[in-house]
């Protein structure tokens, strides 16, 4: 960077570790990552609470079993036996309670005060408690769609861009011929297809999201394969897979991370609308799930249900848009080049 | 173009009718009969053979004995064990196979059993599969005896009246194992398969009919065209005319204070979901300050709020977008040049940059082209617009596999057109693009 002493002063860095410096020194990147983190927090004590109402009824596979025992016993699960979870607590003594603190007078003459930080539904739920499982399972569809996603599309960009030829042929073919499918119809149809629940959503998603990193890694790869490091591999005798996923992958990588971080509020984003038309998740307190039942509320005042949820999705996927682009700025050469030039 | 739309044709194929499994049974649930799935199935091709082959299903007669005997329940001498799965048949008997209606007339069928006899005495009589007309037998195959496990074929034709027709399996002085009993129907020639049903509808632009509604499926999409395109023409080139001047404004003042106000504008509007911009919309401006109507499709003043509503959701990715490419034409040579010789600001934004722009531009518009067929699923949805996005929405509620295969087809096919179209498009923005 700085031209002038260019003997002693020069300090090796990584393009990871380059990338960080640049995130830390950018306010706007670090408070979205706080976001995700606390997020990413809620997440998982969504999943704790989920899991500690759940495993017990859980029916886990032989080689499951130990664990699901630890995790009863680490849970605490069986103090909770036989007990609804909180988000599907309900009582209709307490329905449509605006958010703080909630007085109201139990059927046996007991006059209750609880805190409700986000209110209580229709039904007399914790709204909160309802928003955090919404959290896990946007956290769920985001990281398991992207599981099925991302390998596809590195696998298939890798093979496609490295050996050319009829392999590339059939493989653009095939991605081409996914990119015309009418995107969210598409998924819709084939989670019609897997049936309704979770793993239409997730198959639905993953499935078709693949298209863009698979272009992208196609073209590195392309451009790598011509490299002079590639072609001292390959005169060192290394096999085709090892120069692709132990030379090339790694020097493609940070696309990979980049597209994880924006694809990740759009499969939310669709979980959302899968959810809210009914043929998403079912009995679980999804985001779409709340919105829809929230919106007809809303007509008769009751803001809070439909305000909270909004704001948890307007969050997260603010968030990550803001720190995605921040990442594509620390991590893209290629823009960095452009940008120092100016 | 070619393989593309043959890759479309396979995928929705191979997505309905080898992923799709038993269709007639998602839609019609398991309380139907099996007549009226079997006519389902008929009317739809899906009692031929997948891709090539003489034999395809039939629900006049299923059975899985690996998970149940069911067609055979509370039939006296007829036991069944699981594990491993096997129907028991009690000696010196005649068993009438379980049909679950009469077989079609004028049709070939084949019946393929899987036997042994657990413990076979030469000397008796042997087993055999007869079909029968009443009291005669019109054809019979005879299951000889053995300890392993065999496999015997009975194929038989059916006449004009098939009410009397039977099938027996007649069992000997010895017990018999079955292991698998299928009855199977033979197409009318070895390509009269799935596939070649569904290129011959296609070809024909017919789609079958919907279960739901038992309309033809074709006909329902071409109704439905009208109101979509109304609905999506107006608020696809209004918002691209907002989102690229916005883009040109951004431009004009980069990195200052409007630039910066609209960048993060754009972002924050990305970030509210779809659905909260339709609910809100709806509930500001229609219920709570009466401006539009809430729901319906009578007017012009119905699409109002469905339009805006859509411009503004669309405004954030789209103005970040067009940002991007107005911003990678600025700082070109050419720009500097007409600078050089004296053309204002806006003279080189709005006729110079924009003209160079127009490429990336046309290449989003034309892309675009195929969301105006699908018409915006949930925007029609809420507001009752009786367009393609609603019949498939519905289409998808419903199970209605017809509607939404076809939606899908023709919205993938109107996809390649229009990148054939965009392809043609840059001859004319780009004087640099030749067609061979």
């Amino acid at each position: 960077m700085s031209d002038g002493n260019n003997n002693a002063e020069i300090v090796s860095r990584s393009l990871w570790a380059d990338a960080w410096t640049r995130l830390r020194s950018s306010v706007l990147a670090m408070s979205c990552l706080a976001i995700i983190a606390l997020f990413t927090a809620t997440a998982l004590y969504g999943e704790i609470v989920y899991w500690r109402y759940n495993i017990i009824d859980a029916a886990a596979p032989r080689l499951l079993i130990p664990v699901q025992k630890a995790a009863i016993v680490l849970l605490m699960a069986n103090r909770v036996k036989g007990q609804t979870a909180p988000y599907h607590r309900q009582n209709l003594d307490r329905q449509y309670r605006r958010p703080g603190i909630v007085t109201f007078k139990q059927a046996d003459g007991t006059v209750v005060r609880e805190f409700h930080l986000m209110g209580t539904d229709g039904l007399g739920r914790d709204v909160a408690q309802r928003v955090v499982q919404g959290v896990r399972i946007a956290f769920q569809v985001g990281i398991i769609t992207s599981l099925i996603a991302i390998p596809i599309a590195v696998l298939l960009g890798c093979i496609g861009g490295y050996f050319g030829g009829w392999i590339d042929d059939v493989i653009v073919w095939l991605y081409s011929t996914v990119a015309c499918m009418p995107a969210l119809l598409f998924i819709l149809a084939i989670s019609m297809i897997v049936g309704r629940g979770l793993e239409g959503v997730y198959l639905g998603i993953g499935l078709t999201t693949w298209v863009g990193l698979c272009r992208l890694i196609r073209g590195e790869v392309m451009k790598h394969k011509e490299l002079t490091y590639v072609r001292a591999a390959k005169a060192l005798g290394l096999g085709d897979w090892r120069i692709m996923f132990r030379h090339i992958l790694p020097n493609v990588f940070h696309i990979i991370i980049i597209n994880f971080s924006l694809r990740f509020p759009g499969a939310i984003e669709t979980e959302v609308i899968m959810s809210f038309l009914g043929i998403g998740v079912q009995n679980e307190p999804s985001w779409g799930i709340m919105i829809n039942s929230a919106r007809f509320r809303l007509w008769y005042g009751v803001w809070w249900e439909l305000t909270f949820t909004t704001l948890a999705i307007f969050l997260i996927v603010l968030a990550f848009n803001l720190f995605g682009d921040a990442l594509r700025d620390a991590l893209d050469p290629r823009l960095r080049t452009e940008g120092e030039s100016k | 173009m070619v393989p593309t739309v043959l890759g479309i044709i396979m995928i929705t194929f191979l997505l309905f009718n080898l992923a799709g499994g038993d269709q007639a049974m998602k839609k019609l649930g398991k309380q139907a009969t099996a007549k009226s799935m079997e006519e389902y199935d008929v009317q739809r091709g899906y009692d031929k053979p997948l891709l090539v082959g003489l034999w395809g299903h039939t629900r006049a007669y299923r059975s899985d004995f690996s998970i149940n005997a069911a067609p055979w329940i509370n039939r006296e001498g007829a036991g069944y064990t699981n594990d491993p799965g096997r129907l028991q048949l009690a000696a010196d008997r005649a068993f009438a196979v379980p049909l679950a209606f009469d077989l079609a007339d004028r049709a070939s069928y084949r019946w393929t059993l899987t036997f042994r006899n657990p413990a076979p005495s030469p000397d008796a009589a042997s087993a055999r599969l007869e079909l029968r007309d009443g009291d005669s037998v019109i054809c019979r195959v005879a299951l000889p005896h053995s300890a392993s496990w065999q496999e015997a074929t009975l194929r038989f034709s059916t006449g004009k009246d098939t009410s009397a027709l039977a099938c027996y399996v007649v069992t000997g002085h010895d017990a018999l194992e079955l292991r698998s009993l299928q009855l199977h129907k033979r197409a009318r020639h070895i390509f009269d398969s799935q596939l070649i049903f569904y290129l011959n509808q296609i070809i024909h632009f017919d789609f079958g009919r919907s279960a739901e509604t038992n309309q033809e499926v074709s006909t329902m999409i071409l109704g439905g065209i009208l109101p979509s395109l109304m609905l999506t023409v107006p608020m696809f080139f209004i918002g691209i005319i907002v989102e690229v001047s916005l883009a040109l404004v951004c431009a004009y003042f980069r990195n200052r204070f409007i630039d910066r106000f609209f960048v993060v504008l754009s972002v924050a509007l990305m970030s509210i979901p779809y659905l909260v911009w339709i609910i809100g919309g709806q509930y500001i401006l229609a219920y709570k300050m009466r401006l539009f109507p809430v729901w319906g499709f009578e007017s012009v003043r119905y699409l109002v709020l469905p339009v805006t509503i859509g411009i503004v959701s669309g405004i954030g990715s789209g103005l970040r977008f067009y940002r991007t490419v107005v911003l990678d034409e600025v700082y070109k040579d050419y720009v500097r040049t007409a600078f050089a010789k004296g053309v204002g600001k806006f003279g080189v934004l709005f006729k110079h940059v924009l003209k160079n722009a127009m490429i990336p531009i046309l290449t989003s518009v034309v892309m675009a082209i195929p969301f105006l067929y699908t018409g915006s699923l949930l925007l029609e949805t809420f507001f009752g617009i009786p367009g393609l996005g609603n019949l498939s929405i519905n289409g998808i509620l419903n199970s209605d596999f017809d509607v939404v295969r076809a939606a899908v087809l023709v919205g993938a096919s109107i996809y390649v057109i229009a990148n054939l179209i965009t392809d043609l498009c840059y001859t004319l923005v780009d004087p640099r693009v030749r067609l061979k």
